[in-house]
């Protein structure tokens, strides 16, 4: 590389990683910062440095009651989402031929793409009390049914595995796709019927894409307030809703950046968890 | 091991026939080359054999038993892919036990097994490798392990040396060919290589368009094509037509061809001698010398006859007494066997 | 064929999990009942009411706007980086290459807060400027990867044969480079756009008050209680970026399904 074409590709990414400079890493190392203040550094408040944010968002029970039910609803999420998703994906890539595929796949995945707030919404209308879902389950049954689920930990797992399940078979379904067709066919050549090809062969060679879709699933679920907020009700306090407290309601932005960080250390240990997994699923 | 037969085998896929009423019998034990160009229906053939695909048309039986009913995984087949499909996240001895496990063998005989025929294949200590940590002939032998170790009634290869490179593939026809003894399964495989075809066979089948042309012992097959397509693609040939005679075979330039009955006549390259004299055979014809080309050991000559290309290969000394460029009428002459009669209409 | 036939059925539940609930709403935009009474009687009241409504139609207004902006300015340094990254070898390229994941990886609800801190820090503030800034760069790895992925079709040899008639890098790059690139650049810039006009998280945190975006005017509605004429707007604005992605997924299919 001679030293004008150095300079040409520096001034081609200068204006780009200068951007996420600015917007995303500068942001992160500030509130890095002010997650160590006693107050906000603006104007003339009075602030010092302590760690009392930390020590505050790790002992007060509150605070990790709330973590950890965000961990165990962004769990039964990921789970949910690769349970339904993987069969989804399964049947796309390797049941289904053709130009059908091609639209059934842009149909599942389109949603993905839509506003996420707005369909929060739509389930909001057909989960509320004696919304559309409670009139047709009771048009159907005989009895009277009360099915209540708006403002329940169910409305919040359907909301959210209905905004993240087109991850998991997105990712999936590109490692699914990417499987030999004659590897399927040599196994059964050897004897092996469905089950054991699924066991031993489908879901190994899925796993990445499992992992990389449950990945994408759970980060964003354990940082979510907007659906628990929705859908949620009085139930829908999770450790997102805390955050945004803190920021939009409390006005503690030290203790929220503090909160903030804690959240960073968990999605960072478990996309450190998931490397292996990652990188074989993009290459 | 059994002996594998179909009858009047038929399979279309919209209008064209892969396979148009094949009938044809795979001994037991032997080693059967299925030979064809691209499209002839060789490889569906071999799939409808292993039951990946079903014929519209016609029994299949493995032994005695008849098997089109039969899925694939209950024929209890050995099949060696083009490409080896050797399962990506198992180990060497995980693929080559894999037919065991789903046979219920008991782990230490399974372990056994896997261990004498990574032997036989000459891999003994590469069980724990990853197959994308192997070369691709060490591929090609677990590929064959694999297929062999549940001692499946009939192996299936479906060009399995194709993805080789020239070197390794002859090394591993002449280890395909003694792995296959040793172990003595009945053979069918598929080629679009007439030399490999020649080489590893017993038995060669040709199919072409879907119908099986010709079959039979290579060399029988060789020696006698009776058709144009197999003369053709079985080796290389030069193809004569004239006017049958009483005396013979009448050639457009006049030439008289004695003892010849059928309208055309099929001549081996290496069946033709070049002189400069007129030879003392009636068996014999005169052609312009085009290029001689040197190929090391062996030469070729182009010649021109009646507007038509004839080809004659030859070691190089036995060519030296031509000129090296073209232009001269030359005289080729033939042993009286070797005119090939070829009786299939045009 | 009793497997495809299940896989089929099994395929209509999920899609009809992933649709009802957005059918019952764009149904329910057009019922005459507030209340979403049954049955239904038809009625475009709700979306009569929405183009009067001031407050939605500004904010509809600017979420369009600034999500143009957005995919101009992330299209056009997404489409830069991307070339030098895909045409130059230097050191330190895969650290290039990692940092386009923090903006798609972390959280959202921590970006956008960290965005809010910096942002009041430097005098920024919360605002239109502060939400392109915070959404352009969101949008930027999603155009360097989709241009990216275009690139990795182009044939060496063709510019290398360029160059050989004569042509000079400037002219290669105009004449060669670009129109491969054209497709991924397109769909990199709906991408741009979608992820501009739906995002609600950074906004939230981004924008003032009294002067937001579609998708923060939304949820503040529906904190409130719902109204039928949320349904209305809601309905467009998924009908809007669904037709976006199909534009995108158009252009982004550059050869094969993947």
């Amino acid at each position: 590389m001679t030293g004008a074409e150095r300079l040409r590709a520096l001034g081609l990414l200068a204006p780009a990683y200068l951007w996420l400079t600015v917007a995303v890493f500068l942001p992160l190392s500030a509130m890095a910062f002010f997650s160590f203040l006693t107050d906000v550094p603006f104007g003339d408040r009075e602030w010092a440095f302590t760690f009392d944010n930390y020590a505050q968002a790790l002992t007060n029970p509150t605070y990790a009651t709330l973590l950890w039910k965000s961990l165990k609803l962004a769990f039964w999420v990921t789970v949910w989402c690769v349970v339904l998703g993987f069969p989804c994906a399964y049947i796309l890539a390797r049941m289904i031929k053709g130009r059908s595929r091609e639209v059934l796949f842009l149909l599942v995945i389109l949603p993905f793409w839509s506003n996420a707030l707005v369909r929060v919404f739509s389930w909001a209308i057909v989960l509320r009390g004696n919304g559309v879902l409670d009139r047709a389950v009771n048009a159907v049954l005989p009895w009277d049914v009360k099915l209540n689920l708006m403002f329940s930990e169910t409305a919040m797992v359907i909301g959210l595995v209905h905004s993240y399940l087109p991850y998991v078979i997105l990712t999936t379904y590109l490692s699914l796709q990417a499987i030999d067709d004659t590897v399927i066919e040599a196994a059964r050549s050897l004897g092996a019927r469905f089950p054991r090809i699924l066991w031993r062969l489908i879901l190994p060679l899925a796993m990445p894409g499992l992992i990389a879709g449950a990945v994408l699933v759970f980060v964003p679920v354990v940082g979510s307030f907007m659906e628990p907020r929705l859908l949620g009700g009085r139930v829908g306090t999770t450790y997102g809703t805390l955050i945004e407290d803190q920021f939009v309601a409390v006005f503690n932005w030290p203790l929220g950046a503090a909160l903030s960080f804690i959240l960073l250390a968990v999605v960072l240990v478990i996309l450190a968890a998931a490397s292996p997994a990652l990188r074989k699923a993009t290459t | 091991m059994s002996e594998v037969r179909v009858e009047g085998l038929t399979k279309a896929y919209g209008p064209t026939k892969a396979l148009d009423d094949v009938t044809l019998t795979f001994p037991e034990g032997g080693f059967f080359g299925l030979l064809g160009p691209s499209g002839s229906g060789k490889t569906t053939l071999l799939r409808a054999i292993a039951g990946f695909v079903q014929p519209d048309h016609g029994r299949i039986f493995i032994g005695d038993q008849p098997v089109e009913g039969t899925a694939v995984e209950d024929r209890n087949i050995g099949m060696v892919f083009q490409s080896y499909a050797l399962f990506p996240n198992m180990t060497v001895a995980e693929n080559v036990a894999f037919g065991l496990e789903v046979r219920r063998v008991p782990s230490g005989d399974r372990a056994r097994r896997v261990a004498e025929v990574l032997e036989l294949v000459q891999l003994g200590p590469l069980g724990n490798r990853k197959p994308q940590d192997l070369s691709g002939g060490q591929r090609q032998r677990v590929a064959m392990a694999r297929a062999i170790v549940t001692r499946p009634r009939v192996l299936l290869l479906d060009e399995p040396l194709s993805a080789l490179d020239r070197a390794l593939r002859v090394d591993m026809q002449i280890e395909l060919k003694r792995i296959q003894r040793e172990v003595g399964i009945t053979t069918i495989f598929v080629t679009h290589d007439q030399e490999e075809a020649l080489t590893l066979s017993d038995q060669i089948g040709i199919l072409k368009d879907g119908r099986l042309v010709r079959h039979g012992p290579p060399r029988a097959v060789y020696d006698d094509p009776q058709d144009a397509f197999t003369a053709h693609f079985l080796g290389e040939a030069n193809i004569l037509t004239g006017r049958v005679e009483a005396q013979g075979l009448r050639l457009t330039d006049g030439t008289l061809l004695p003892g010849v009955t059928t309208a055309r006549i099929a001549l081996r390259p290496e069946a033709l001698t070049a002189s400069i004299e007129q030879p003392a055979t009636p068996h014999r014809l005169q052609a312009r010398l085009v290029q001689r080309i040197f190929s090391g050991a062996m030469g070729t000559c182009i010649l021109d006859w009646q507007g038509q290309t004839l080809k004659l290969t030859a070691p190089d000394r036995a060519l030296a007494a031509l000129p090296e460029t073209g232009g001269p009428q030359v005289w080729l002459s033939w042993p009286a066997g070797a005119a090939l009669p070829l009786r299939d209409p045009r | 064929m009793i497997r495809h036939a299940f896989a089929r059925a099994y395929l209509g539940l999920i899609l009809i999990f992933l649709y009802a609930p957005i059918a019952v709403m764009a149904v329910m935009s057009l019922n005459a009942s507030e209340f979403y009474a049954l049955p239904f009687r038809f009625s475009t009241e709700w979306y009569e009411r929405l183009f009067t409504n001031d407050e939605i139609l500004a904010a509809a207004w600017r979420s369009v706007w600034i999500a143009v902006v957005v995919a101009i300015i992330a299209t056009a340094l997404g489409t830069m980086a991307t070339l030098a990254l895909w045409r130059h070898d230097f050191p330190g390229k895969r650290i290039l290459q990692a940092l386009l994941f923090p903006p798609i990886a972390v959280p959202w609800l921590i970006t956008g807060t960290a965005m809010l801190i910096f942002f009041f820090g430097v005098g920024i503030g919360r605002g239109t400027p502060a939400v392109i800034i915070g959404h352009v760069a969101l949008a930027l790895p999603y155009v360097i990867v989709t241009v990216f992925a275009r690139m990795q079709s182009f044939d060496r040899a063709l510019e290398e044969a360029a160059r050989s008639l004569g042509a000079r890098p400037l002219t290669v790059a105009r004449k060669v480079i670009l129109p491969h690139a054209a497709p991924g650049i397109i769909a990199g810039a709906l991408f741009a756009f979608a992820v501009s006009f739906d995002q609600f998280v950074v906004s939230y945190f981004l924008a003032e008050p009294g002067d937001s975006t579609l998708p923060v005017l939304i949820y503040s509605a529906i904190r409130k209680g719902f109204t039928p004429e949320i349904n209305a707007v809601s309905t467009i604005i998924i009908l809007i970026s669904m037709a976006v992605m199909v534009l995108a997924a158009r252009y982004a299919k550059f050869g094969g399904t993947r």
